[in-house]
């Protein structure tokens, strides 16, 4: 018999906010967390803009944490403490046995490993600092989030690139499902807004041209003079919890998880599958018992990029059918543009905020249609007034991986 | 010149946030909450500032005045080690 799954808590830091609300109010404003990059190494680039945090580490940590914790990981331990607060979640030591923590994330500690170079290659360093290990380390976020916490069950960290943080909480939906577990912090964070990271990822030329006018409207996702996407930065936490437990103590639940499908194009490395993304949507649609039309809106995972686009449209009419037309689909990237192993938890809890406040996030700087992506697409203004009762996030990634989030609003 | 304690007690203030008054001669390291980990990183700024390298498991200290000695130690010998480096180079 399979459980039940609620959402009790949620986390954010995000170019769009760094708290629940603030996140949820800016997206339904269309205000874009996009910008011109602010570091020093700035004007060596030829893509200048991206979708920073504005985050003071002072501000969550004393000084003593910050000397072994990446920025990655300050976000996600950030994220989690605003999620664990939320949930008003209290464990006894029993209860921490049966809780885990799954976090996504593509490039681990991003930042100290440029440091470490600059300081080994440039500088002739004959040494390095010594946590440095345990701060590029890919798990370092989530075992800081397990020591915090003393959760002392699965401790986990899943990487699949952009879709990192949608595996990371489809996997620990599994888990809290399936009874191993009754408790999960599950999400994922990304620090890779590096002079190294910008430069890897304008030398594969998927990166958004600056808007002319407004560096702010560079990312136009399904729009037919979109140029790519715009890299981003954060983390986004939640808490899932075994349904019956979270009635009894009275948590405050936001959805019930009720979907998961994961699937590999076993294609091509960075050229999506239609194919792939369709069955993704399909798996979860199937594993949550419900048929397309139960569908209120998707958060698309709408990169901007040329082939991205294209293939998740299409991938949606495949799976949706005729309903795909009258389905709303919107990009939130382009407001906090790619925050790559972070986008899949970030763009979930953006989901989960159309069923609570019943209301559908836009996708902005979409001006010039693309015959080619031709789908409700929520275009600029954010929808209010409307019925969400069931939401699905999509995520795919570099590598073929793609996965599919669905949650419901819970009745009564 | 100040004091090998007092370059010290400036440069735990700086790296972990520690009241002036919270550091004494016979405060230990446990009392402040630092464990193996917190000593080793703080090792790297320690070298930094005194110019020195700790050899390997060379830094078993309890108290900031185990510190101290250490440290005037390190100091004293590395100082040698350079004059018959340079002494030997002439």
């Amino acid at each position: 018999m399979k459980r039940k799954v609620a959402v009790t808590g949620l986390g954010i830091i995000s170019p769009c906010g760094n708290s629940i609300d603030d996140f949820s109010f800016n997206l339904m404003a269309g205000k874009s967390g996009v910008r011109r990059i602010s570091s020093a190494y700035s004007s060596q680039l030829s893509v200048k803009i991206a979708a920073e945090v504005d985050f003071n580490p002072l501000d969550y940590f004393v000084k003593k944490q910050l000397s072994g914790m990446d920025r990655v990981s300050q976000f996600a331990l950030a994220a989690a403490s605003q999620a664990w607060k939320d949930s008003e979640l209290s464990l006894d030591a029993k209860e921490k046995e049966r809780a885990g923590v799954y976090i996504g994330c593509g490039m681990g500690g991003g930042n100290t490993i440029e440091d470490l170079y600059d300081q080994l290659f440039k500088h002739n360093a004959d040494r390095v600092r010594p946590l440095t290990v345990l701060m590029v380390m890919n798990n370092a976020s989530a075992s800081h989030i397990s020591i915090e916490y003393g959760l002392s069950g699965p401790c986990l960290t899943l990487s699949t690139a952009c879709a990192s943080s949608a595996n990371a909480i489809g996997e620990a939906f599994r888990q809290v499902r399936d009874g191993y577990v009754d408790v999960m912090l599950a999400g994922g964070a990304e620090a890779f807004l590096t002079y190294g990271g910008f430069r890897s990822w304008e030398a594969l030329r998927v990166l958004a041209v600056e808007d002319p006018e407004d560096p702010s409207k560079s990312c136009k996702p399904f729009s037919k003079n979109r140029t790519g996407l715009v890299m981003g930065e954060g983390a986004g936490m939640v808490v899932l919890e075994e349904m019956e437990r979270a009635v009894r103590r009275g948590a405050p639940i936001y959805a019930e998880l009720i979907g998961y499908g994961s699937t590999s194009d076993a294609g091509h490395i960075t050229r999506p599958s239609l194919e792939g993304q369709a069955r993704a949507m399909a798996e979860a649609l199937e594993d949550a018992g419900l048929l397309p039309e139960d569908i209120d809106y998707i958060n698309a995972h709408g990169t901007a990029t040329e082939w991205n686009d294209l293939s998740e449209t299409q991938a949606i009419k495949k799976v949706f059918g005729d309903y795909a037309c009258k389905l709303p689909v919107s990009s939130t990237k382009s407001m906090h543009g790619h925050t790559m192993g972070a986008a899949g938890a970030i763009e979930f809890i953006a989901s989960l905020l159309a069923i609570k406040n019943q209301a559908v996030p836009p996708t902005i700087n979409l001006d010039q249609p693309d015959p080619q992506c031709d789908l409700d697409y929520v275009p600029n203004i954010g929808r209010t007034g409307v019925t969400v009762h069931s939401v699905m996030s999509n995520a795919f990634a570099f590598g073929g991986s793609n996965a599919a989030l669905i949650a419901g609003k819970m009745k009564g | 010149m100040p004091t090998t304690f007092e370059r010290l007690r400036q440069l735990f203030i700086a790296h972990f946030d520690y009241k002036s008054e919270e550091l004494t001669a016979t405060t230990t390291l446990e009392n402040l909450g630092l464990d193996s980990l917190d000593i080793i990183e703080f090792m790297f700024d320690i070298e930094n500032e005194f110019n020195i390298r700790i050899p390997d498991r060379e830094f078993k200290v309890t108290t900031i005045q185990d510190m101290v000695d250490a440290l005037d130690r390190f100091i004293s010998e590395q100082d040698s080690e350079q004059d018959i480096g340079s002494s030997s180079n002439n």
